[in-house]
């Protein structure tokens, strides 16, 4: 007899000694707190929505304000903030109405596709924070040397392409430091489901 | 009105539980994680339970959300044990047809499903649970005819195994 058919011939039989939980048991379990890849999705997903919010709050004291000024970058500097939580703004919304659309009672596929494009609207966020950020301290770096006493006036002197350089290349830095922090940390969540993701993917291709 | 609801729901999940300690089975290797799992999916079940509109049958709503907490939003890594520990398997055969050559074969094929893959395994158990392959292809979201196609490897991986 083929394999498969004399375990489904005795697969019934396994409910015989199966455990089981009474009513009362199973009232307690409705009460205790979910542990999924999407809730801890979700919690993340918070923390770095509001990580871009934090760290303009953070940096935005008297002092900052006075330099920013002193530097010709106010006007500049509240655009750019308007812009930004806007641009949030209009992430958390996004990301809210996709995180709505994760149903467990869907289909395998269709769960693992809405979760893994929930994850995506918050990573183009990260992309956009490191990218702007990065923009944002370019533009800082070069008027603060525009508009620093002994600098400002041998700008002549100054060997552009050095200085650029080496502004780009330390921001790059930093942003790709960030960014490995982040992959690992949703490629450690997210193992299982992207192998499985994967293999019913790949049936289908 | 809350109380009625999780009322029915007990009642439901009690009455079909079984299915969802199917499912730990195929998918933990041990007591503790067992009970974590189908933790697990009993929350999950409660929280998509306000959207169960009753068109579908509960127990076929009941694998969809059990089979999905287990292959996509359960976290913890699972823990292979050393030795194939089949233990938990039970081989209850007819008398007539109970001889050492067939569970021997169960036990090679109990061992054998617990090392496949989260999606064949999945595979593996609705057919095991007799349901066809259309239930099979809306569960896990691919095409009848790929199922088919998936189906048959796994038949035929189990078999080879079967035969070495």
């Amino acid at each position: 007899m083929d394999g498969l058919e004399l375990l489904k011939k005795d697969w019934k039989n396994q409910e015989e000694n199966l455990p089981h939980f009474e009513a009362e048991q199973l009232y307690k379990m409705l009460l205790k707190k979910s542990s999924s890849v999407v809730k801890w999705i979700f919690i993340i997903s918070l923390i770095e929505l509001s990580f871009g919010i934090l760290l303009n709050v953070f940096f935005m004291d008297k002092q900052f304000w006075q330099e920013v000024d002193n530097i010709h970058l106010k006007t500049a500097t509240i655009v750019i903030y308007i812009i930004s939580y806007l641009i949030t703004a209009g992430f958390v919304v996004f990301f809210y109405k996709r995180y709505r659309t994760i149903s467990v009672a869907d289909s395998s596929y269709l769960l693992m596709r809405n979760i893994l494009k929930t994850r995506k609207v918050v990573k183009c966020y990260i992309i956009y924070v490191l990218v702007s950020s990065g923009i944002t301290m370019m533009l800082f770096y070069i008027y603060s040397l525009l508009y620093t006493p002994g600098i400002s006036e041998n700008l002549e002197e100054i060997n552009w392409l050095v200085i650029i350089g080496i502004g780009v290349i330390s921001i790059l830095l930093f942003l790709l430091f960030l960014w490995g922090v982040y992959a690992l940390l949703y490629g450690i969540l997210l193992k299982k489901l992207l192998r499985n993701y994967k293999e019913l993917k790949n049936l289908d291709f | 009105m809350k109380k009625e609801t999780e009322h029915k729901f007990v009642k439901l999940l009690e009455e079909h539980q079984n299915i969802v300690h199917k499912i730990c089975r195929m998918y933990t290797y041990d007591q503790n994680s067992h009970l974590d799992l189908f933790q697990e999916i009993t929350i999950q079940l409660w929280k998509a339970y306000p959207k169960f509109r009753g068109d579908s049958k509960f127990s076929t709503w009941m694998y969809r959300v059990a089979l999905n907490t287990a292959i996509t939003l359960y976290r913890k890594s699972k823990r292979k044990p050393y030795t194939h520990d089949i233990d938990q398997f039970s081989f209850k055969i007819k008398a007539e047809e109970y001889d050492d050559t067939t569970e021997q074969q169960l036990k090679i094929m109990y061992a054998a499903i617990k090392e496949l893959n989260d999606i064949d395994k999945a595979l593996v158990f609705l057919y095991l649970e007799g349901k066809n392959y259309s239930i099979i292809s809306e569960t896990l979201g691919i095409t009848e005819v790929n199922a088919r196609v998936k189906m048959n490897r796994v038949k035929k991986k189990l078999k080879d195994i079967l035969s070495a």
